[in-house]
Parts: C-alpha cells; sequence; structure tokens
C-alpha cells in the first residue's frame, strides 16, 4: 500500500509546473503548462483558419461543425442574453472566449498533455482580462459615476449606503477570482481523479489474483467511463466561463437600470 | 507526521464547506427539471439561467477549495 502513497505523489508531480527547459528568457520560462497552452493556440487558430477558408452557403465537411459551434455561442448565448445588437457587437470577445477555452480543455485530455487550463496563473489571468473589459463596457457606456452609484439599487436607506456599496465592491472583485479558480479546479481535480483510478488499475495489475483483477476491470472501465465524463465537463466548463463573461458585459451595459 | 493537522483541517474545510453548495446545486437542478416539465417551452431559457445560477452556487464551493490549499501550505 505504500507503493500507492508513492504514485499518488508522482501524480501530483507531474500535474505541477514544471519548467522544460533549464534555460530561460529574461524572467520567461517555458513550463509544461504553458507549452500546451501554445499548442491550444496554435490549433485553435489554425483549426479556425482552414475551416474558413472557403466559405460557402452551404458548410462542407469540418466548416459544419465551426457553424454549429459559432452558432451556438452567438445565438444561443450572445443574442439570447445580449439582445441582437450588443451580442453581435460582443460575439468576437465571447467567442474567443469560449473556443480558446474549449481548446485548451479538450487538449488537455489528450493521454499525456495537459490542460492549458491547468494552472490558476493562466485562468485567474483570463477572469482579470473579463473583469477588466466589463468594467469599462460599463464605464464606457454609463460613465464612471453613474456606473459607480449603479453598485447601490435605489431606494437604499442612507446609512446603509457605504456599506452596502463596499459588498457590492468586494463581490465585483471577487468575480475574476471565482471565474478563474472555477476553470483551473476543475481542470486539476479532473485530472487528479482520472490519474487515482490509473493507479488503481496499477496497483491491481501489481499483485494479481483473481479479486484484484475484478477490482482492476472495475476500475478500468470506471477510468474510460470517467475519461467520457471529463470531455462533458471540458465543455461546460468552457460554456460557464463563457455565458458569465455575458452575464457580467450585460450587468454593466444595464447597470444605470436598476 | 509533521504537518498532518494540518491536511486534517483542509480536507475539513472543504468538506463542510461543500455541504451547503451541494444542496444548493441539488434544488437548483430540481426546481429547473421542475419548471421544465411544466412549460416544456421555455427549456432553452431556463438552462441557461440555471447554468448562471449554477456558477455563482460553485463559486462558495471554490471558496473553500482555496482556503483548503491555503490550509495545506500551513
Amino acid at each position: 500500500m505504500e507503493n500507492m502513497g508513492h504514485m499518488v505523489e508522482e501524480l501530483l508531480h507531474e500535474l505541477s509546473v514544471l519548467p522544460l527547459f533549464s534555460e530561460h528568457v529574461g524572467t520567461f520560462t517555458l513550463t509544461n503548462y504553458t507549452f500546451f497552452l501554445l499548442i491550444a493556440f496554435t490549433v485553435t487558430v489554425v483549426f479556425f483558419a482552414v475551416a474558413t477558408r472557403r466559405i460557402s452557403l452551404v458548410p462542407k465537411g469540418i466548416g459544419n461543425v465551426v457553424e454549429a459551434g459559432v452558432s451556438f455561442v452567438r445565438d444561443g448565448l450572445c443574442v439570447d442574453i445580449l439582445g441582437s445588437e450588443n451580442g453581435r457587437k460582443y460575439f468576437p470577445f465571447i467567442g474567443t472566449i469560449f473556443f480558446f477555452v474549449l481548446f485548451n480543455n479538450l487538449i488537455g485530455l489528450v493521454p499525456g498533455a495537459l490542460p492549458g487550463t491547468g494552472t490558476i496563473g493562466v485562468t485567474v489571468t483570463w477572469g482579470v482580462i473579463v473583469f477588466l473589459v466589463y468594467n469599462t463596457i460599463g464605464i464606457k457606456k454609463n460613465g464612471f459615476f453613474r456606473y459607480m452609484k449603479s453598485f447601490v439599487p435605489s431606494g437604499t436607506p442612507i446609512f446603509l449606503m457605504p456599506l452596502i456599496f463596499l459588498l457590492e465592491i468586494v463581490s465585483h472583485f471577487l468575480r475574476p477570482i471565482t471565474l478563474g479558480i472555477r476553470l483551473y479546479a476543475n481542470m486539476y481535480a479532473g485530472h487528479i481523479m482520472l490519474g487515482i483510478f490509473t493507479i488503481l488499475v496499477a496497483i491491481s495489475l501489481e499483485h494479481l489474483s483473481p479479486g484484484s483483477a475484478v477490482t482492476g476491470g472495475l476500475a478500468f472501465a470506471m477510468r474510460i467511463v470517467m475519461h467520457g465524463f471529463e470531455v462533458f465537463v471540458a465543455v461546460l466548463q468552457a460554456y460557464i466561463f463563457s455565458i458569465l463573461t455575458t452575464v457580467y458585459i450585460n450587468g454593466a451595459l444595464h447597470a444605470s437600470e436598476h | 507526521m509533521e504537518g498532518s493537522l494540518s491536511v486534517l483541517g483542509a480536507g475539513l474545510a472543504f468538506g463542510i464547506g461543500a455541504i451547503g453548495p451541494a444542496i444548493g446545486i441539488g434544488m437548483i437542478g430540481a426546481k429547473t427539471i421542475e419548471s421544465m416539465a411544466r412549460q416544456p417551452e421555455m427549456a432553452g431559457k431556463l438552462q441557461a439561467t440555471m447554468f448562471i445560477a449554477l456558477g455563482m452556487t460553485e463559486a462558495i464551493a471554490l471558496l473553500g477549495f482555496v482556503l483548503a490549499f491555503v490550509l495545506m501550505g500551513a
């Protein structure tokens, strides 16, 4: 059983952020996670470049997939929440987030690869970008003072105003953090779970007996089922990240109305 | 055995902290299904709202997750 402790330690070591090369340029080092982040970036760009190279009214082959995805994000997400005009205006930002997060999550599920979203530095950075974008939109749309005033709902008793204002500020600053941690925690925990099932299979193979063959077989079946579940989680997390971005933008746009 | 108490604390922080959000997520799911059964034509809108509510509930559980990591280091 002490073998399992070693294996779990090895798994956690494999999932931690490690530099790929010992040399570094300034403070920049290529780590295992940034390596797969760059791969996901390349895959996203190449995939869309190839799929939209020949645009026709009736898409062929891979174009169908892209059209389905794009219209899902544009109509099901942006237009539904933001309305037709604003939805189309902010679709490029939200769509980029959705597909980049999606490709990162999915590439992490290729055996041997890591998700670029599996480290907190990356995901909270994206959360901060979303935070800056939606606040900029809110300030541009409403003006700074009206946007600040919208943090306190009208009809609040005057002695409660400072408290409510403070609470709203705190909740706004928590948004990028929760946005990032949600994505990171889901990807990281999912990979630990897959690793644990793999370790269970390895342990039952080590001391092979009729009993361990059964448990090993069950663990192997669970490992495969969980891989399918992780694909679902990857899509779901990309969807949640982008739908929350849309909701935050919508709140900033309509800040002065409540 | 050094630091084992902080590991215990981390486990408890996340475990107990996840109870509330778990109940909340269950209630969100149940109520969404209930509403969808009542008004199937609203299913799309309800689903989008459900995911927003899920995201906000999940955030509370995630605070416990972060606290667990902080305690592990302590």
